[in-house]
Order: C-alpha cells, then sequence, then structure tokens
C-alpha cells in the first residue's frame, strides 16, 4: 500500500505542467480578424437597435392612433346604416322622379320626330294647346310599347 | 500596474487609439484567457466563442474599467465569469445536476478531437474534473498556470487563506481518484 502510494506522489509529482489540449491550426493567428467580425456584427446590431430604441415612441404612438381609429371607426360602420347603400337607392329613386307619368325622360328622347308628329296628328284627345311634355309622355305610355319605344328607333 | 499597462489603458480608453490599443490588447492576453477558459470548459468551440465574448465586453465596457485592479485581473475575472454561466447554461439546457457537470464534462474530454495528451494525462484532467467548480479553477490557477493566490485571490475575489485550503483539498481529492481508479 505505501508503494502504491509513493508511485502515485511520484506519479502527481511528475506529471507535465504543459497543457495537454491543442488548437486547430492558426487559431490563434486568425482569432484577431474573426474578433473583428464579431465586433463589427455587434455594432451594426447596436446601431439597428438604437435607431430602434429612438423611432419606438413614435411607432408606438403611430400603432395606437390606427387602432384607435379600427377601434371606432369599424363599429361604427358596422352599427350605423350604410351611406353607401342610402345613396346608392337615392339615385334609383331620382331616376324614377325624373320619369314623365312613369316613362323615363331618358326613353322619351329615343323617339324620332316623325313618331312624335304621328302621334301628335293621330290623336284626337291632344291637341296643340294641351301638348305639355307631360301629357305627351302619357300619350306615348298609353300607345306604345316598351318593345315599340325601344326598337323603332 | 506598470507604466505599459497604464498607457495601454489610457489608449484604449481613447477613441482615437482604441481600434490600435485593442488589436494589442488582444494579442498579449488571447492565449492565456482561452487557455483559462479551455481549462474550465474543456471544448475548444465552446472556449473560442466565449473568449471572443470576453473580448466584446471588453471593448464595450473599456470605458466604465474603473482601474482598481489590474487589466490582467479585469480580464481573468471576466473570463472566469463568463466560462461558470456557460456551465450554468449548460447545467440547465441539458438538465444536469451539478454533481454531474463533472461526468459531463468528463465525456466532452473524452470525445475530445483536440486532447492529445497520454494516458497519464487523460486520467488526470478526469481527476481534476472531479472537482466542483470553483476548486477545479483554483487549482488549475495554481498548478498549472502557476499563478500566486495573491494573485488568484484578486480575480476570484477570495480570500489567500480559503484559496490556501481549497487547493490543499483539491490535491487530496485528486490523490484520492488516481489511488482509486490508477488503471
Amino acid at each position: 500500500m505505501k508503494e502504491k502510494n509513493v508511485n502515485i506522489e511520484h506519479l502527481f509529482g511528475k506529471l507535465k505542467k504543459e497543457t495537454p489540449f491543442r488548437v486547430p491550426e492558426n487559431y490563434f493567428e486568425t482569432f484577431a480578424d474573426r474578433l473583428n467580425v464579431r465586433i463589427q456584427e455587434e455594432k451594426n446590431s447596436y446601431y439597428k437597435r438604437s435607431l430602434f430604441i429612438y423611432f419606438k415612441p413614435m411607432m408606438a404612438v403611430a400603432a395606437i392612433l390606427v387602432l384607435s381609429m379600427l377601434l371606432i371607426y369599424i363599429p361604427i360602420t358596422k352599427l350605423l346604416p350604410s351611406d353607401s347603400g342610402n345613396i346608392v337607392q337615392n339615385r334609383s329613386e331620382k331616376n324614377v322622379n325624373d320619369s314623365v307619368s312613369g316613362i323615363p325622360a331618358a326613353l322619351i328622347s329615343n323617339f324620332s320626330e316623325e313618331q312624335l308628329l304621328a302621334a301628335f296628328s293621330a290623336s284626337n284627345d291632344l291637341d296643340s294647346k294641351t301638348l305639355t311634355a307631360d301629357n305627351l309622355a302619357v300619350y306615348i305610355a298609353d300607345n306604345y310599347s316598351s318593345y315599340e319605344i325601344l326598337t323603332d328607333n | 500596474m506598470d507604466l505599459n499597462e497604464k498607457e495601454l489603458i489610457a489608449n484604449l480608453k481613447s477613441e482615437a487609439s482604441r481600434e490600435q490599443a485593442f488589436q494589442l490588447l488582444v494579442k498579449m492576453y488571447q492565449q492565456r484567457l482561452y487557455w483559462h477558459i479551455r481549462k474550465i470548459v474543456m471544448n475548444h468551440d465552446d472556449t473560442d466563442d466565449i473568449l471572443q465574448n470576453v473580448f466584446i465586453k471588453v471593448w464595450k465596457n473599456i470605458e466604465s474599467f474603473r482601474e482598481d485592479s489590474s487589466l490582467f485581473t479585469w480580464l481573468f475575472r471576466i473570463a472566469t465569469n463568463e466560462s461558470l454561466s456557460h456551465l450554468q447554461k449548460q447545467k440547465r439546457h441539458s438538465l444536469v445536476s451539478i454533481n454531474e457537470i463533472g461526468d459531463y464534462l468528463s465525456e466532452s474530454l473524452e470525445s475530445d478531437v483536440y486532447f492529445e495528451g497520454d494516458e497519464i494525462q487523460r486520467k488526470f484532467q478526469l481527476a481534476i474534473l472531479q472537482l466542483p467548480n470553483k476548486q477545479r479553477i483554483v487549482f488549475n490557477m495554481k498548478y498549472f498556470d502557476e499563478m500566486k493566490y495573491e494573485e488568484i485571490s484578486l480575480v476570484l475575489k477570495t480570500s489567500v487563506g480559503a484559496l490556501k485550503a481549497s487547493y490543499h483539498f483539491a490535491v487530496k481529492k485528486i490523490e484520492e481518484f488516481l489511488k482509486e481508479d490508477p488503471k
């Protein structure tokens, strides 16, 4: 036992103090260059972070404004009747109102002069004194079908 | 702190001369710091990462270096702390218990392609890896780096008495390990 201890102490005392590890070839020669690359990366990310930190309050305010607009605008448009629907409806009503005695004014303009004169002369109950746009439209509506009005022109 | 070191620190703190002074600092300390870290974490790739982190920390914080200690002490302290943090992270990520860190590092040593020691040196390293981390660092700094207790005391912020005791126990444990498993 004593001899074994002596051997261990001998072994421990004689152990080489040089490290038994090695490094890849040219490791220390290239270390500074690799470190510089890392430092440049760190610098770039630092500037990016700095810009982000600088603009962060402005971005936050913009985001809050957009969010508030959305929170207000969407419920309002959902809850209230649609304005655009009203406009379309009003426009169609206006077209109807523009008609004379139920005939759209646009249709009257489709008649030729001959048609209008023929209608005028053939009519017994329509004289020059009572010839108004309304009367003429009523007459045409009574005597011509929509098909005739549209195809004869 | 000698005159050269004071000059180097002054150059590092000056923006105009920082780049050049930093290159010099890297050249001066890269090897010593590398081996200090390597003996703690064993693996070359991890050592490389930690060493880069150490120098990046130095680059970022050199202006706030108060010069209470020497540059060497400051660098070694950063390197030691970074290495211990790395081991802590390893422990968290791989769910290795504190007692198993030695086994984990032993496995790392066994598979290390950059280990070129003979059988006795391998056995000796395995014995060192059985020590608790801080005791292992004290042993390495005293035995391999041949640092004075006073220097180690400044780096590890531990009293000289505690360091002597730590080294003494480390030697005993290594001897015991070699006695128990002398194969």
